[in-house]
């Protein structure tokens, strides 16, 4: 029999009597309780925090408001339209009124940060004479020294905050500090850092290709492709010695996409022994670039390997004679495009075939009107000019 | 007065045009946002217009297509700024009409440059 909580409380403390009606409980409901206790603590929690950090975000903004248009006066005031630059003054002989910068407001870590934040944007946008003093300023402010103390931060996050501070810059950061940190664990920081790694070291910006043990994921190779493919006055070594020499799958697929972008003919012998590497993604990456690259004396290597090997290299191979354009093996096309129970082989040859141009149109004209219905809807969509191979 | 009318999103890029051709002795007008260009630009006496490419509701192809076919603006002058550097997009620019395209970052002195060139000063 049940005791009701108020029996209870008349011979105990509240906590005392809560404890001896819980205890007397059924456990079914006692672990109901706790359940609904632990749920509603966490929601509360979760309630809270939300709350919390709208506050923070909201009393950020406020501050930002306030401090934003300050920050914009003085550099446009002293920077964008300084007199020194008007009158065509080398940026190096400007003197900068560092004291209007020097005052009470930004010595305090987030106002000092919110005024980093502005300078590098402000060099994001502008070059020349006003991208310079904007440098200038951020290092007689020693505002370098702010960015280099976050890249020796223990959290990841601020590591890469520096970095790219330092690279917006165009400060530079030693090897010691940054080449580490190309091979981290933490994907973003090692991207972030070969990204950097790229744009300030001028001299040899593709020797973490070197130490990377890391894997380069796709969405990374797309970041470094872009920063390779913008970084003005970048030195472009040849991609074959990494084709030739690393150990690392993703660091050769990448070099074989940049061989492809620079045109690096001469990497065409050390792509072609690729060939004979075990893992077929890299076989079929090594095919694709000899394609891309028309190396023509590839392409009675492409034919002897082609029945030895999966389906993936198979299509890079068709793909390949298409684009190489010898014209000497339209009849293995036409013998792919007619035998093969494989779609995905067939619409290749027959891409290919269409791409071709020594193929007479005779032969076209005759696959479509002898082939079956699917055929004919595979070379009808080949042949249509707005569709890109 | 000569007036320029500048379309871009970036507040920071606003802000130092603006006070860039305010200095040259320009008066200058800002858009944040493809729409709000377009009805700005409806409302006409613009001797120039700077835009940006890639901007929310309407992008810089639009704004220069439809200022070159409204009777307002086809024969006002148009320079894009935009960090696309890519050859096809610059070619798209100029086949709709624009007579000038800077590449971000940009510098100070070539947008002056520019701009006076554009407008005979």
């Amino acid at each position: 029999m049940f005791k009701d909580f108020s029996s209870y409380l008349q011979e105990n403390s509240f906590l005392g009597a809560s404890a001896y009606y819980f205890l007397s409980l059924p456990l079914v409901i006692q672990i109901a309780f706790v359940f609904i206790f632990v749920a509603l603590i966490a929601t509360l929690t979760a309630y809270g925090s939300i709350l919390m950090r709208r506050y923070r975000g909201y009393r950020r903004d406020q501050k930002l408001a306030d401090i934003l248009p300050r920050i914009d006066q003085l550099l446009t005031d002293h920077i964008i339209l300084n007199d020194g630059l008007s009158q065509n003054i080398p940026v190096e002989e400007i003197e900068l009124p560092l004291d209007e910068f020097r005052i009470p407001l930004f010595r305090t870590r987030e106002n000092r940060q919110m005024l980093i934040d502005r300078i590098v944007n402000y060099k994001k946008s502008f070059t020349g004479s006003i991208g310079a003093l904007l440098r200038q300023l951020y290092l007689e402010l020693e505002l370098d020294k702010v960015s280099a103390k976050k890249m020796k931060s223990a959290k990841w996050n601020r590591k890469v905050q520096g970095m790219i501070e330092l690279t917006d810059m165009d400060m530079s950061i030693s090897d010691v500090n940054i080449l580490p940190l190309t091979n981290s664990k933490n994907r973003e920081l090692r991207a972030e850092a070969r990204n950097a790694y790229i744009k300030l070291s001028k001299n040899e910006p593709f020797k973490f290709f070197d130490v990377v043990t890391e894997p380069l994921l796709m969405w990374d190779q797309i970041e470094l492709f872009k920063t390779i493919t913008t970084t003005e006055e970048i030195a472009i070594p040849h991609f074959a010695r990494w084709v030739t020499y690393s150990s690392n799958k993703s660091i050769v697929s990448f070099c074989l996409k940049l061989i492809v972008h620079y045109n690096q003919q001469d990497a065409a012998q050390a792509v072609i022994r690729l060939l004979d590497n075990k893992d077929h993604a890299l076989r079929a990456d090594a095919i694709n670039c000899l394609g891309k690259l028309r190396c023509e004396e590839a392409e009675p290597r492409l034919i002897s390997i082609y029945s030895n090997q999966p389906l993936n290299c198979q299509i890079e191979i068709l793909k390949a004679l298409g684009r190489i354009d010898t014209g000497e093996n339209i009849q293995f096309l036409r013998r792919e495009f007619l035998q093969s129970s494989d779609f995905d082989i067939r619409k290749n040859a027959a891409k290919s075939l269409i791409k071709i141009k020594s193929v007479p149109r005779s032969l076209i004209d005759e696959l479509i009107e002898t082939g079956t219905a699917e055929n004919q809807l595979i070379l009808k969509h080949c042949m249509n000019p707005l569709i890109k191979f | 007065m000569q007036k320029i009318l500048i379309i871009d999103d970036n507040d920071i890029v606003q802000l130092v045009l603006q006070k860039i051709l305010i200095k040259e002795g320009y008066t200058v007008d800002v858009a944040v946002n493809g729409k709000e260009g377009l009805s700005m630009i409806g409302e006409g006496g613009y001797d120039l217009i700077i835009t940006d490419l890639m901007m929310p509701y309407a992008n810089g192809f639009e704004i220069i297509s439809k200022i070159k076919q409204h009777p307002m603006g086809k024969d006002t002058p148009v320079i894009i700024i935009s960090s696309i550097t890519h050859e096809d997009s610059i070619l798209e620019g100029f086949k709709l009409g624009a007579d000038d395209y800077l590449k971000k970052p940009i510098t100070g002195k070539e947008l002056i440059i520019r701009v006076n060139r554009l407008l005979n000063k």
